[in-house]
């Protein structure tokens, strides 16, 4: 079953298949038919996860009855169709297109770095091509490069796969196809942003025109060996494989038929803690350090086993456990569930991209959820999705997907989901007392105090009238927000009475397992032991503290993503010292293994119990994922009390905004040498004006007790008077910033 | 030489030197009797004149059979299969070897390893290059596998040295750029010697 036509309400058919009758439901296309019983019809072009592109016409079938040969990737098929997907005139057919295909193409498969795993190449051979008939005048045609990729138009088949990523599902809409007959090329129309979405589009090349600038040339297909994983920078757990040779990471794959990839996590790879010893004096004081600590603080990079180590440690010796941002992220989840009556959100990213009006609330998404932003865009491409996206920034690189951009007053929040909840539950029956509460906002205050005008509101309820099929994104400015619980229980609503398919994204890392797995505290005391932040005694995985830990890539565990599923992640890189697991056998729990762990979590959260050896990992052939286990919903109390809407705290003057780049999430993403960002404050010119600063300025300010010594620089695509402040260049007391993301800047100038 | 030539199997016809092993003693006597006509007959002398003959052949008359070994060094068939050697291009004395890693893969003990990159030119560059003489069993798949004759099986058989590095890396077994004129082409794997004519003979048919 494709992505984008997933009729499961269909009707049932009966169809025959080279003599195999297969039973299937209307609404599929021959090819998925035929896929989803083992039948190979041979294709150029087709990628499971975009619509049909129909450019290689080497899926062609016969029909019984039908004149012609039929086009299996985009014909759905009839009840009692027969079809032949085998005949000497199909295969002659096969045989002149592969012909085609193959004219002009360099003989360079010994260099190529396609060689070993290219369509072109086993097509050939598949078809047996002894001999040429075709000829057309080569033409020249030099490589171009495009920053993270590079592109060589005399490899090109011309097969488009690239374009309709960049289209369908990345949404950068930076490749474009210049037509022009047998000179026809891709172009990059947006070679200055240098898109590491890119990564993407080369990743689904059948040939090798497309490839990684940084992979190329460097290693042959059949030399790597494959590790599959997890990607763990931000909470989307993608499905990725570790290429390694000689115990380095050459390039990050992935399953590209039916996942998608950003440009982080197939860039951003070499962040291992390399050439690690064990250090048995260091390691006798971290379990000193352990056993007399009163608190530990930890940051979202760590794997559900880890977390649940920390979470023994805290019943067995009654330490406090701070991790920030999944806290912020716990309670609100624990808010919204006083609503739902389940542990989880109801949404899945595969719901996102089936609706037909998406609204995007405390997100800049681009930047810190691409996948949960590329099924946006599937939405959008797709079914015509009505994208509204409400943040006090407009994002630019949202535009061509956004249909509607409200913009609200920084802080308001709590009011812009009493305004949204308000309008999109007008005339849906409710609970009496969710009801009066509603009939009780002061709705002229709240639009006036967050700056939506009702006609904006109005315009959004117009356009979801007669429309079904809505999701909603949460995104990480509320988590933090003062008043995240209310938020929560407000947005809640929208979930449990309107049928809106809610995602909370979850703000950093693995947040979603800690939330889960831990009983989070909020007041550091006493000693203090950080993994990964700053502390007392110091664990870290960037090599520069008390005792080196693993880097994500050098241990096994499990992550939780925000589609709610448990994902297995395997050790790409080795790893020579201790782990969290050795400390936790030198305070007396007795495993072997971190991954030992992976059965205990805990199964009143939703966890299941199922040793990491045994979680599968994989997708069938039609594109069912089979990674890890999907968490179960858990019900919880229900008591639905709202507090009255505060007036907020105005927030005026020049205001900064924590939000890291696309492509950047935390230090070990700033560790990656592909991802190298410079970190600026980026502004508009009327925050230049507002603060008096010039372009290139240097400035000191503080943010959460984190010192930021930043240069400032001007952004004439940006408006108003907020900017952005990178954070994932600040080490690791980056996951001390756990405040509400934006904040008023007090500066000093520290010169040019 | 001609398929007809083989085609005749009259051994007869050609030049062998039947040895003369004479008659072997039956009786005690008759052995007594070649012991005592060898140790009298002088035989001994026979030997000498042999010694002293070759000696004036090779100290006067040039005739010299001794290969004065490391100096002077015995031809060697194209199929042996020593230390490899890297060749050039003639025409611009580029390396040959496109990086392709066929050689790397088809390698069974695995002593091959090498590193390439995309170079400023847009082409594939060898950075490393290195074969591990310890485990190379000179099997001769690498010459065999490449495709561009660049890596082949040179002449130099003696692997003795302080340590066998002192082959591996690529630019000691490159052809030195000076010395293009001199790069000889290799014939492959099961080449045939440079006198394999004039070594042909016949194989005796009859037992």
């Amino acid at each position: 079953m494709s992505i984008h036509n997933s009729i499961n309400k269909g009707k049932e058919i009966t169809v025959t298949i080279d003599g195999k009758t297969c039973k299937s439901t209307f609404g599929k296309t021959i090819l998925d038919i035929a896929r989803e019983n083992d039948i190979y019809i041979p294709t150029m072009c087709y990628l499971t996860k975009v619509k049909p592109i129909a450019s290689c016409r080497m899926c062609i079938v016969d029909v019984e009855g039908v004149e012609g040969m039929i086009l299996s990737c985009q014909e759905k098929a009839t009840d009692g169709a027969v079809i032949n997907t085998k005949n000497d005139e199909l295969n002659a057919e096969r045989k002149n297109i592969m012909k085609l295909y193959n004219v002009n193409h360099p003989l360079e498969c010994g260099v190529c770095d396609k060689s070993g795993e290219c369509d072109l190449q086993n097509k050939t051979m598949e078809f047996g091509l002894e001999e040429q008939g075709f000829t057309a005048r080569d033409q020249h045609r030099p490589v171009e490069n495009w920053g993270h990729i590079s592109y060589d138009p005399a490899l090109c088949i011309m097969c488009e796969k690239c374009v309709r990523v960049s289209t369908e599902i990345t949404g950068d809409e930076a490749l474009k196809i210049k037509f022009g007959g047998y000179g026809s090329t891709i172009v990059n129309s947006k070679q200055d942003k240098n898109y590491a979405s890119l990564g993407e589009a080369a990743a689904v090349c059948p040939v090798g025109a497309l490839v990684d600038t940084n992979f190329k040339y460097t290693a042959n297909a059949w030399e790597l060996e494959k590790i599959p994983s997890a990607c763990p920078h931000c909470g989307g757990g993608c499905q990725m494989t570790y290429e390694v040779k000689n115990e380095k990471i050459y390039r990050v794959t992935n399953a590209y038929e039916f996942t998608t990839l950003c440009g982080a996590g197939r860039y951003g790879f070499d962040y291992a803690n390399k050439s690690v010893t064990k250090d048995a004096q260091a390691f006798a004081l971290a379990v000193t350090a352990f056993e007399n600590a009163d608190t530990i603080l930890f940051s979202s990079q760590i794997s559900n086993e880890e977390a649940l180590i920390l979470q023994n440690f805290k019943e067995k010796k009654g330490c406090k456990l701070i991790s920030h941002e999944a806290r912020s992220y716990q309670k609100f989840m624990q808010a919204y569930s006083t609503i739902t009556g389940k542990s989880l959100y109801g949404g899945t990213l595969k719901g996102i991209s089936e609706s037909k009006a998406i609204i995007i609330l405390g997100s800049k998404i681009n930047d810190d959820a691409p996948t949960v932003k590329y099924h946006v865009n599937m939405a959008s491409k797709w079914h015509n999705a009505r994208v509204t996206y409400m943040h006090p920034l407009e994002d630019l690189e949202m535009k061509n997907i956004v249909t509607q951009f409200i913009k609200y007053e920084v802080g308001s929040e709590e009011g812009v989901a009493a305004l949204l909840v308000n309008t999109l539950l007008e005339g849906i029956e409710l609970p009496k007392e969710v009801r009066s509460y509603l009939d009780d906002l002061d709705i002229g205050n709240l639009s006036a105090e967050s700056n939506i005008g009702e006609e904006e509101l109005e315009f959004l309820a117009k356009s979801l009238l007669k429309k079904s099929g809505f999701s909603l994104v949460v995104g990480s400015d509320l988590y933090a927000h003062p008043k995240a619980e209310q938020i929560a229980k407000l947005l809640a609503l929208l979930e449990e009475f309107a049928g809106f398919n809610v995602i909370c994204i979850p703000p950093a890392g693995n947040a979603m397992g800690v939330s889960l797995i831990c009983d989070l505290d909020d007041e550091v005391e006493g000693k203090t032991v950080g993994y990964n932040v700053p502390a007392d005694f110091t664990l870290s995985a960037l090599g520069d503290s008390d005792l080196d830990m693993p880097a994500m890539n050098q241990q096994e565990g499990t992550l939780t993503t925000n589609d709610k599923r448990v994902v297995p992640m395997n050790v790409a890189q080795s790893y020579g010292g201790y782990t969290l697991n050795d400390i936790a056998n030198a305070l007396g729990f007795n495993k072997e293994y971190t991954i030992d762990y992976s059965k205990a979590l805990p199964v009143e959260k939703g966890y299941t119990e199922i040793a990491f050896d045994d979680l599968p990992d994989y997708f069938d052939s039609v594109g069912n994922e089979y990674r890890g286990y999907l968490l179960k919903g858990i019900k919880t109390s229900v008591s639905r009390t709202f507090d009255e809407v505060s007036e907020m705290g105005a927030f005026d003057g020049a205001v900064i905004y924590n939000c890291n780049p696309a492509e950047q999430y935390s230090v070990f993403t700033a560790a990656c040498s592909l991802l190298k960002t410079e970190a600026f404050l980026v502004g508009s010119e009327q925050f230049a004006t507002v603060t008096k600063l010039k372009d290139g300025e240097g400035i000191t300010f503080t943010v959460d007790g984190v010192d930021f010594n930043r240069v400032f620089k001007i952004d004439t695509s940006m408006k108003g008077t907020i900017a952005l402040n990178p954070t994932f260049d600040k080490g690791l007391s980056g996951s001390l910033l756990s405040s509400y993301r934006f904040s008023r800047l007090d500066f000093e100038r520290s010169g040019q | 030489m001609g398929l007809e030539q083989f085609k005749n199997r009259n051994v007869g016809t050609q030049n062998y030197t039947k040895l003369d092993v004479g008659v072997k003693p039956a009786t005690s006597m008759d052995q007594f009797k070649q012991v005592v006509k060898r140790t009298f007959k002088g035989e001994l002398f026979v030997g000498l004149w042999v010694t002293l003959r070759e000696m004036v052949n090779a100290l006067f008359l040039d005739k010299m059979h001794t290969v004065k070994y490391p100096f002077e060094k015995m031809p060697i068939s194209p199929r042996y299969r020593a230390i490899h050697d890297m060749l050039r291009l003639l025409e611009s004395g580029h390396y040959r070897c496109i990086g392709c890693g066929l050689c790397e893969k088809i390698c069974i003990s695995n002593c091959i390893s090498m590193d390439t990159r995309y170079d400023e030119n847009q082409r594939k560059e060898v950075t490393e290059y290195t074969i591990n003489f310890g485990r190379c069993i000179f099997c001769g798949y690498c010459a065999e596998v490449c495709p561009e004759l660049a890596i082949v099986h040179g002449q130099r058989y003696e692997t003795a040295s302080e340590q066998r590095a002192s082959f591996s890396l690529f630019e000691d077994m490159l052809t030195p750029i000076d010395k293009l004129n001199l790069q000889q082409e290799y014939d492959g794997f099961g080449a045939v010697s440079p006198n394999a004519d004039a070594n042909i003979k016949k194989t005796p048919l009859a037992y």
